[in-house]
């Protein structure tokens, strides 16, 4: 048994999907997300059973939402896509070719299979293939496969393969907003570098997959869509270096305690038994980075913001917080320097002397 | 966000209680402001589901769309909204005064002022606006004539926001933070409960318990304009599917009110938390600033003014933003005037300085073409100071006197004084500080009234900008174009 | 998604609504400026009333919809493929039925009917006129996901390939606009289904008018002859091959049977 198996203990390993590796990206320093994620821990129940259970989730009218946007792009063989890809980005008329992955069956395997068929064949030939719907991807995540059904389309434009998102969130009068486009850049750099791995155990050139995502949104407050391309190499960059942590996620666990586990220890009814406290031990013995952004994106963040309130960490308030209080790490240091009850070391001398003069000017305008 | 507001976020931590940052109020607060507490449906871009509004606190107009996903109730509603803000908007068009000595105009004694929960409800604002100003009354889709009206305003309350120090829309929770900072980040003083709960945590309850309590989807909802998850699917769902087979409304608007309410009651309690903060001295001058505009508005509506275009051109661009970087050079000094705690943010980076009087020499002539007063000082402080001789200050205690530095070494300044001590060559008693007085000079200056730069007329935007814009006039395209 | 409005109704109700509804506007105010809350109530009252019947007026529907024909589900869907001549996704299928048969299926009717018919015949082999079956894929003739077609249809026409669902779409917009043309009175949704069509047609309709038969046709016969040639090449090439390697069952509804009661 591994020592990530041991971690997680006798449960079948929770599935990632873009969401969950583009969320990877999102806070590449916290040891604990790095190891809980590639041991495949359902961070959910853990938090849960911690007594602090999660609230990401998303609403089901965005859902619905989102399925039907892309039903309605997709739909008579993608005729609203083609419109949109002739009229931004040039395609030209003949270049209608259109083939359903889907068509093999629902097997993830054989989809991906089928996948990878299709677009070595399109790439290799260069004539063949523009629009490639329902694909599987595959990624290696910590030493496993990962399946990635991304709900886009391969797109094929003048020799490279394009990753084309669809998102119902809006655009209007050419703005969207910010944070959902970044979201949305995140998980589409998922999907470009598994296309690029998968190109390039093919032994096919990676920089045929282009950089540039192709995100298609209802434009306006109507239906119809609009396509944007977006560059998503900073994503991408970003990815890369979190998966190869992942990678050498060895010299994280080395130095956790030997036979450290997380087991929920289900029972029959898969309820939990192991003891909170004894859990709360072991969790802590990997450090977290907390930062509130992790309130957005992980399971675990209402534990760890406790855990960092609870020993007074400036992590709590906020990186901007943090760094005008020069980074220093805790508030009784922060507390403790401006009252000159704390003796400030020769690193902290210059932030040590900032905050004396804080309190003091904060003492003399309330006075 | 400054080291000053950080550290006052250390001491909050440690007190357990938000902790003040500023010591008056630095934003208008209307007698009779309008909140406005819209909920949206979760993934639309501006699909209203539902809205609290009103100017008192025990009589608030509960809106409802029993189906958000049909068109003509999203206009029913935005037509029930007119009918409420309109009158409120319009109410304040009754009594002007003449302002203006060169070219006299009319300018509106009082403005509205809409109070929403927190920035997504300006963001909702500003697409409510967009998505119904272009409508018209007649053609192919029509909707009722208050609509295009509403639309146009909720659009100028949303542009309006962009100016530091506007006050006819805000968002509660940014006026909150200007004013305490909490033991939490931005984050979490993003959503109003919690940061109240820091602000004025309820009888019995630590601020960490009432932050805990506030973010507990079920005993305390979302402010809005998004709704919590867990009752899309539990309870908003049903009640429209409810709708749909029935056609009774009820079951929505019990959901959507038992949403809105707690909201309302918290959007009350800040505004009395606010009442509690002396006005700002300079409050009033940019409360009228506000008025101008509103003044200025209501003339381009009833003059038959086109809606605002979707973007504006060349010019119109160049022009607003020197008019938001105006505003906020005069927000920043301003409230610096107005507040020591704000002024102390200067004072560490060594522009601004506070000390005591140690040497004064009141009567000083100096003779060059013609015989003038100017006093010296000397101050004597501890401060970090980053200035220079020749450099021209201001002291808040006397704003109309300019203290211009010629020598400056060991924490000895010395000053000379111009201006505000009367029209003789004798100071009138008490223009100029007396040895022993404790001050701050600063190197902030408030804009003088706005010289507006030369930019082009509309007709001569040069090409490199795209050569004079077409004259907008709105379309049937726009008022047409699909809400679905 | 909202109803269209249709325009040109009844216009004097709606004037003498209006004049109601401001006019009960103007004694709410009234009312509230003397402080009389009994008095706002009533009129609020009144004038939601006056609203409601304002918007009732306006979403008046000129004519109550064609009583729904009694036709079987499969009947149904046999006139609109007849009426489309090509494989075609079941959403269209229920917008063709709306918009010319004034049908009202859901596409969730139409999952279970594929496999229906394919246990039909494979019980008693040719005992019905036509069957609704599969179209295959070109390359792994396997039945294509959500796509319907006729038995009685050349082998050729129900075979798609990668440039199938191009062409369908287009020939799919022609025989709809060739309909429109023969019809004495077509409907509002008829011309609504075909803009719609037209407005992903290159050079079939200007932006937000409504499409016109002719023109659309000429559009997408134009696209079509670009990629005709070589999807017909492609069709046909399947079709011997399914000739050639598939028993009846699995001409109609495709090879492996295990995916064939999947599909929908």
């Amino acid at each position: 048994m591994s020592r990530l198996d041991t971690l997680r203990g006798p449960v079948p390993p929770h599935d990632h999907n873009a969401r969950t590796i583009a969320a990877l990206a999102a806070n590449p320093g916290c040891n604990r997300r790095a190891v809980m994620d590639a041991a495949g821990i359902d961070k959910e129940k853990t938090a849960r059973h911690l007594g602090h259970p999660a609230t990401v989730g998303q609403s089901v009218f965005a859902i619905i939402r989102a399925n039907a946007f892309e039903e309605q792009v997709k739909a008579n063989g993608c005729a609203q896509l083609l419109k949109l890809l002739r009229e931004k980005l040039d395609l030209s008329l003949p270049e209608v070719s259109y083939d359903d992955v889907n068509n093999v069956g629902d097997d993830r395997g054989l989809r991906h299979s089928r996948t990878r068929t299709l677009l070595r064949q399109a790439a290799e030939d260069r004539g063949g293939g523009t629009l490639f719907d329902h694909p599987v991807l595959k990624l290696n995540i910590a030493g496993k496969s990962v399946y990635l059904e991304p709900a886009l389309i391969a797109f094929q434009l003048k020799g490279r393969f394009h990753v084309v998102e669809i998102k119902s969130f809006a655009v209007i009068d050419g703005q969207a907003d910010p944070g959902q486009v970044a979201a949305a850049a995140r998980q589409s750099a998922v999907y470009v570098h598994a296309l690029r791995e998968l190109f390039a155990e093919r032994n096919l050139d990676p920089a045929l997959v282009s950089h540039d995502v192709i995100l298609v949104c209802p434009e306006n407050f109507a239906n119809t869509p609009t396509a944007t391309l977006v560059d998503v190499r900073q994503q991408l960059t970003v990815l890369k270096r979190q998966l190869s942590r992942l990678t050498r996620i060895d010299t994280i666990l080395d130095e956790l305690p030997m036979g450290l586990t997380f087991d929920l220890m289900h029972d029959q009814d898969g309820t939990p038994t192991r003891s909170r406290d004894e859990l709360l031990k072991a969790i802590s013995e990997v450090d977290a980075r907390y930062a509130p952004e992790c309130l957005a994106s992980c399971e675990m963040a209402f534990f760890c913001r406790d855990e960092a309130r609870a020993c007074g960490s400036t992590d709590a308030l906020g990186r901007t917080v943090r760094d005008q209080l020069g980074g220093l790490e805790s508030v009784a240091t922060v507390l403790g320097l401006a009252h000159g009850t704390l003796l400030a070391a020769p690193d902290q001398a210059e932030i040590a002397s900032q905050l004396r003069l804080v309190r003091q000017f904060r003492l003399e305008a309330t006075a | 966000m400054s080291i000053m507001t950080a550290y006052a976020q250390a001491e909050a931590v440690r007190a357990g209680r938000a902790q003040p940052i500023a010591s008056v109020r630095h934003a208008h607060l209307s007698t009779r402001p309008l909140v406005f507490i819209p909920l949206k449906m979760a993934g639309e871009a501006a699909a209203p589901l539902g809205a609290m509004v009103g100017t008192h606190r025990d009589d608030p107009h509960l809106l409802v769309v029993p189906q958000p996903r049909d068109r003509s109730l999203r206009f029913a509603f935005v037509t029930e909204l007119a009918e409420v803000m309109v009158p409120y908007i319009e109410s304040f068009q009754r009594a002007s005064e003449t302002v203006g000595t060169r070219e006299p105009y009319e300018r509106f004694l009082d403005a509205p002022q809409i109070l929403v929960p927190n920035r997504g409800g300006i963001g909702f604002t500003r697409l409510l606006g967009r998505s119904s100003r272009f409508r018209s009354a007649d053609g192919p889709y029509p909707v009722h004539p208050s609509v295009p009206v509403l639309g146009r305003w909720l659009t100028f309350l949303a542009e309006r926001t962009e100016f530091a120090g506007a006050s006819t829309l805000l968002a509660m929770t940014e006026l909150l933070a200007l004013h305490w900072a909490t033991g939490q980040s931005g984050t979490e003083d993003g959503a109003l409960a919690a940061l109240l709960a820091w602000i004025a945590p309820p009888e019995g309850m630590t601020a960490l318990e009432a932050a805990a309590r506030a973010e507990n989807p079920l005993l305390t909802p979302p402010a809005g304009p998004a709704t919590d998850p867990g009752f899309d699917a539990g309870v908003l769902q049903p009640g429209i599917e409810a709708y749909d087979s029935t056609g009774s409304p009820a079951q929505v608007r019990g959901a959507i009110k038992s949403q809105l309410e707690p909201t309302w009651q918290l959007m009350w309690e800040a505004v009395d938390v606010l009442r509690g903060l002396p006005e700002g001295a300079s409050v009033a001058d940019r409360w009228a600033r506000d008025r101008d505009d509103f003044s200025r508005y209501t003339a381009h509506l009833a003059t038959g003014g086109a809606p605002q275009p979707r973007l504006d051109s060349a010019v119109a661009a160049a022009m607003r933003l020197e008019r938001l970087e105006d505003a906020q050079a005069r927000y920043d000094a301003q409230r610096a005037f107005d507040d020591p705690l704000v002024l102390a943010e200067y004072r560490l980076t060594g522009t601004t300085f506070a000390g005591r009087v140690i040497a004064a020499d009141p009567t000083r002539i100096v003779t060059g073409r013609r015989r003038v007063l100017r006093p010296l000082i000397t101050v004597q402080t501890s401060d970090p100071v980053r200035l220079a001789p020749g450099q021209v200050l201001r002291s808040p205690a006397r704003p109309g006197q300019k203290a211009e530095i010629t020598e400056l070494a060991a924490g000895r300044i010395v000053l000379e004084l111009s201006g505000g001590m009367g029209n003789s060559l004798t100071p009138r008693p008490g223009s100029v500080p007396e040895i022993g007085e404790w001050l701050t000079y600063t190197d902030l200056e408030v804009p003088s009234p706005r010289k507006r730069p030369p930019f082009p007329s509309r007709e001569n935007t040069p090409w490199t900008h795209g050569g004079p814009p077409p004259e907008y006039i709105p379309t049937d395209e726009d008022a047409q174009e699909a809400w679905s | 998604m909202g109803r269209l409005l249709s325009c040109g109704i009844v216009e004097d109700p709606l004037d003498a609504l209006e004049e109601r509804i401001t006019k009960l506007r103007a004694q709410v105010r009234e009312a509230k400026a003397a402080g009389d809350h009994a008095r706002v109530k009533l009129f609020r009252a009144q004038l939601a009333d006056a609203e409601r019947a304002w918007n009732a007026a306006l979403e008046e529907a000129p004519a109550p919809p064609p009583s729904p024909p009694l036709l079987p589900l499969r009947e149904q869907v046999h006139q609109a493929l007849t009426l489309l001549g090509v494989p075609t996704p079941s959403r269209l299928i229920v917008s063709v039925n709306e918009a010319f048969f004034a049908g009202h299926l859901s596409s969730s009717q139409l999952t279970s009917l594929r496999r229906d018919e394919e246990r039909s015949f494979r019980t008693t082999p040719y005992s019905r006129p036509y069957y609704l079956c599969a179209a295959l894929t070109a390359d792994l003739l396997a039945p294509a996901r959500g796509l319907l077609a006729v038995s009685t249809w050349p082998l050729a026409t129900r075979i798609v390939g990668p440039l199938s669902s191009r062409t369908d779409f287009l020939t799919a917009a022609i025989r709809i606009a060739e309909h429109i043309a023969r019809l004495e009175a077509p409907g509002e949704s008829a011309y609504r289904l075909l803009t719609r069509m037209a407005q992903n047609i290159p050079g079939a309709v200007d932006d937000f008018d409504q499409a016109v038969p002719a023109r659309v046709i000429a559009a997408a016969e134009a696209e079509l002859a670009l990629h005709r040639e070589a999807d017909q090449t492609q069709r046909a090439e399947a079709a011997a091959r399914a000739t050639k390697q598939l028993d009846a069952v699995g001409q109609f509804f495709g090879a492996g049977l295990k995916s064939a009661a999947r599909t929908a």
